[in-house]
């Protein structure tokens, strides 16, 4: 089923097909889960956002209407109002605003003295007002272009641009102090 | 924030702290343009190389890959065919495969959107309704109610999460998937 497009699978889905179901999820399901635990920071949580997104897939397919819209961005575009309403929900009102961590959550600081490169970088995304980590998460890792990204955020492609720009210079900041020892670990793979 | 212009240094300065170093993830109206800049500054391949470290940073925070009991559930929530017989509908995609004998085929139509395990458990559950209702008027025996109630309830644990699922799937985002 390689090379099926996209809007292919989507039709054969709606009719059951169980072969396109798992292909369309093989393409895709990885891509969302990643894309929630940017945005949500932990797995469990990305998870039950790539159900809920795949769910809307399965319910919706036989009105999916092939040439309206990219499937792939499509499904960003969901997955991302899903992981903001889920922010709202945890009182994250203010998308723009850095946010407060969880008292169990380590700072980026305190995340600095943990040995783990992984969960400094990380504990640093988490710390980004979620605009911008969803800009970066779209950009950086999901490797959406400027226009896709402004599609899925529903802005436009300049306003992309800064708030990639704040977060990057944010996340550049906060992993400053021991970049070179970041770095050094990566190389080494110590 | 586009600029049609000759590449400036200030400009690639933010292009690279907006879209980082891979140039794929660069405007390309100005892809050219920065190549050339790279090519002749020194203070535009500095530029580059501490993108490029911030880059590698960001990489190192991998993300897992979703869990089978993900693929699983939804596998088991994923839309389910109707039969032919029952629909007269022909399969327009070649080579899409037909799963599943005539009777799961029948459960499918009477529940073409969630687990045929689903029917099952409903009609399990009325069995056993019933069967209290009769209990409850002295008709049916004890021990046919405990046997029956038994077999309702692991149908049940086992659908569980495909009606968990339904659910989900039930709730908003009706008229616009993405709103």
């Amino acid at each position: 089923m390689d090379g099926i497009p996209d809007d292919e699978l989507v039709a054969a889905v709606a009719k059951g097909d169980e072969d396109a179901c798992r292909e369309l999820m093989k393409r895709h399901l990885g891509r969302v889960v990643a894309l929630a635990r940017r945005m949500l920071g932990n797995q469990d949580d990305a998870e039950e956002i790539a159900q809920e997104v795949f769910l809307r897939v399965w319910k919706h397919a036989e009105k999916w209407e092939p040439g309206r819209a990219q499937f792939s961005t499509w499904l960003h575009r969901v997955g991302t109002n899903l992981c903001l309403d889920r922010l709202r929900k945890q009182g994250m009102d203010d998308l723009d605003a850095i946010p407060e961590p969880a008292s169990e959550d380590p700072t980026p600081y305190e995340a600095m003295a943990q040995k783990d490169v992984a969960r400094r970088v990380e504990a640093a995304l988490q710390q980004l007002p979620p605009r911008q980590r969803l800009a970066i998460t779209l950009s950086h890792y999901q490797g959406l272009t400027n226009i896709e990204a402004a599609q899925v955020m529903d802005v436009t492609v300049e306003a992309v641009e800064s708030l990639l720009g704040r977060a990057r210079r944010a996340l550049k900041a906060a992993l400053a102090t021991e970049k070179d020892e970041l770095l050094r670990k990566m190389n080494t793979g110590a | 924030m586009m600029n049609a212009g000759p590449m400036t240094l200030e400009r690639l300065d933010s292009l690279l702290a907006a879209y980082g170093a891979d140039e794929a993830g660069w405007p390309a109206g100005e892809r050219q343009a920065a190549h050339e800049l790279i090519a002749a500054s020194d203070e535009a391949r500095r530029l580059l190389e501490e993108a490029r470290e911030l880059d590698a940073l960001l990489n190192a925070a991998p993300v897992e890959k979703p869990s089978a009991e993900l693929v699983e559930r939804l596998m088991a929530a994923r839309p389910r065919e109707l039969p032919r017989e029952l629909t007269g509908a022909r399969r327009a995609s070649g080579g899409m495969r037909k799963k599943g004998g005539s009777l799961r085929g029948f459960a499918a139509a009477l529940w073409p959107y969630g687990s045929s395990a689903f029917p099952a458990g409903a009609l399990a559950a009325s069995l056993v309704l019933g069967i209290a209702l009769g209990t409850s008027t002295g008709i049916s025996p004890i021990a046919t109610n405990n046997g029956v109630a038994i077999t309702a309830t692991e149908t049940a644990d086992s659908t569980d999460d495909q009606l968990i699922a339904i659910a989900l799937a039930d709730s908003g985002y009706i008229e616009e998937w993405t709103q």
